[in-house]
């Protein structure tokens, strides 16, 4: 695959004490493509995104992203890697004393959005996921799918090649879940990489997208999106 | 929710790479604002731990003040006072005089007086209790006085060489001032100032450990909040910033309120030392904190809260990393 984004060859991860999350993975996503990952509990596919955005680092393999080698990316240079990437994560990991908007906002800030140019970036990620009028609020008073909504608002706000998810319908009745799998399908065709982990098979089967099967850490599928029944 | 409709401006790192500075400075200003509101949004413990501080602060700055108007009440009691020159009984006016103009040549002396024996016994007789034993003497027992004033803001060791060139004048029978008592003040003083630097330093590694133990609470209880930041991007530098503002915050409340704290102690005083000051027509210049004391102590205190958030963020950071 030429245009590669994501880039997994044969990685292995082991951690302290033993235990293997994922071994001689190989696989690529291209750019504009959207996959799942999925399999049970444990078998890699959290270890799989923490991979991608340096939160851990694997003990064997390479890694590429975007056409970079994660290996030659030092400890300083992780902010940088992680700015460019979007992330959603099931528990939202929104900071529960802001506001919606300084929440969607805190990546702008981070990477140094002049303040006018961030108002109109954060009302345009939170228009997408329909959550405009909620601006002022502060998360706590959000149902769970909204909250949801405000932390994919704030993973693509600063506009990332690649968007990663892990379990980001863990939380959702199914209804709702479809909802989210829906803009994330949205992101993918404008030209963003979108890599979800998710245990929801019936869910990944109704989203028709590929699909990359864990098990064990290993890769035991990688069905095409016009493959999946 | 309506479709995806990227805006067509130039990715992040673009933009950001072209405005550095601006960039740097609304980092700054974000990270100001946001640890201001932080304090805000916990107002009894800020106050608390301000207070502490404040308090912290202000002793050595009280003592410092007690220390100096004591300096300057020593100063009206001893280094001005006339020193009392005694002549021998035999001593005439013409030899008072002369002895008078020679002293008054002397470095140090503002002016001399001579006391005759008659004025002297006429001071004697207006006292209670000594009229009647006066009239029983047949002569005047008193000597010659001259009475040396010495001059302002004379040193010490200029009053004492004064001293002890009037005691080797011939005909001088006595001399008395108030050397002893001077140089046991200006030995407590020098103990005194000693310890404002000892408490003034203690009090700083306080003001130090206070703020380094509310930011390693503030760290510590905000560890989902630093693993957001890290996982979207924020540099360790952006993460520590806003603690590092907090510091600041603290050490310059702190330090105001110190200064405020100083300057009400001023005030309670006022009044006592004025009435102390008009016992000694009006030679007793009691002053408050010098001016640039009163700046310096906030921005002292800044930069003392700064470090102590430095050195613990740098720390619980890198352990919560």
């Amino acid at each position: 695959m030429g245009n590669a984004v994501i880039r997994f060859d044969q990685v292995s991860k082991r951690y302290e004490g033993g235990h293997e999350a994922l071994s001689q993975l190989t696989f690529e996503v291209a750019k504009g493509e959207m996959a799942f990952v999925t399999g049970h509990s444990g078998a890699g596919k959290s270890t799989l995104l923490k991979l991608l955005a340096l939160i851990e680092r694997p003990s064997h393999g390479h890694i590429s992203l975007d056409g970079q080698s994660l290996a030659k990316i030092g400890q300083s240079g992780i902010p940088k890697l992680r700015r460019n990437l979007g992330m959603v994560f099931q528990d939202h990991r929104l900071l529960m004393d802001r506001t919606v908007f300084a929440n969607v906002e805190l990546p702008l800030v981070i990477g140094g959005i002049a303040p006018l140019e961030r108002g109109r970036r954060v009302r345009a990620a939170l228009e997408k996921v329909g959550l405009l009028d909620y601006e002022r609020q502060l998360p706590a008073s959000l149902s769970t799918g909204e909250q949801q909504r405000v932390g994919i608002a704030r993973a693509i706000v600063v506009k990332p090649t690649v968007l990663i998810a892990d379990e980001p319908t863990g939380n959702l009745d199914p209804q709702l879940a479809v909802e989210i799998m829906g803009l994330f399908a949205e992101f993918q065709q404008i030209g963003t990489t979108v890599l979800v982990a998710s245990h929801d098979l019936p869910l990944i089967k109704r989203i028709k997208k590929r699909v990359i099967v864990l098990d064990h850490g290993r890769l035991v599928a990688d069905v095409a999106a016009e493959e999946v029944l | 929710m309506s479709a995806p409709n990227e805006a067509n401006t130039p990715a992040r790192s673009e933009r950001s790479q072209r405005r550095p500075v601006s960039s740097w400075r609304e980092h700054h200003g974000w990270s100001a604002a946001n640890s201001l509101r932080r304090l805000a949004s916990k107002p009894v413990g800020s106050l608390l731990t301000i207070a502490v501080m404040g308090l912290a602060l202000a002793l050595p700055l009280a003592f410092y003040l007690l220390l100096s108007n004591v300096q300057s009440l020593g100063d009206a009691l001893g280094r001005n006072q006339v020193v009392n020159v005694f002549l021998k009984t035999d001593q005439v006016a013409s030899n008072a005089q002369l002895l008078a103009k020679k002293i008054e040549q002397h470095d140090g002396v503002a002016s001399v007086t001579v006391k005759s024996p008659q004025e002297g016994m006429d001071e004697l007789s207006k006292m209670q209790g000594f009229s009647d034993s006066l009239h029983a003497l047949d002569n005047n027992p008193l000597p010659y006085v001259l009475l040396v004033q010495p001059q302002d803001g004379i040193s010490a060791d200029t009053a004492n060489q004064l001293v002890d060139d009037l005691r080797n004048e011939q005909g001088v029978d006595m001399v008395q001032d108030s050397g002893t008592w001077r140089q046991r003040l200006d030995a407590l003083l020098g103990v005194g100032n000693r310890a404002v630097l000892i408490l003034a330093g203690l009090f700083a590694l306080a003001v130090l450990l206070v703020v380094g133990n509310t930011v390693r609470v503030d760290i510590t209880s905000r560890a989902d909040e630093i693993g957001v930041l890290k996982l979207i991007g924020a540099s360790r530098a952006f993460v520590r910033r806003p603690y590092l503002y907090a510091g600041i915050w603290y050490g310059l409340f702190s330090g105001i309120l110190a200064v405020a704290l100083a300057i009400a102690i001023e005030f309670a005083l006022a009044d006592p030392v004025a009435r102390l000051s008009q016992v000694y027509e009006g030679k007793l210049h009691v002053g408050g904190l010098p001016p640039w004391l009163l700046l310096a102590v906030p921005v002292a205190a800044a930069v003392l809260g700064w470090l102590g958030a430095r050195l613990v963020s740098a720390w619980q950071l890198r352990r919560a990393a």
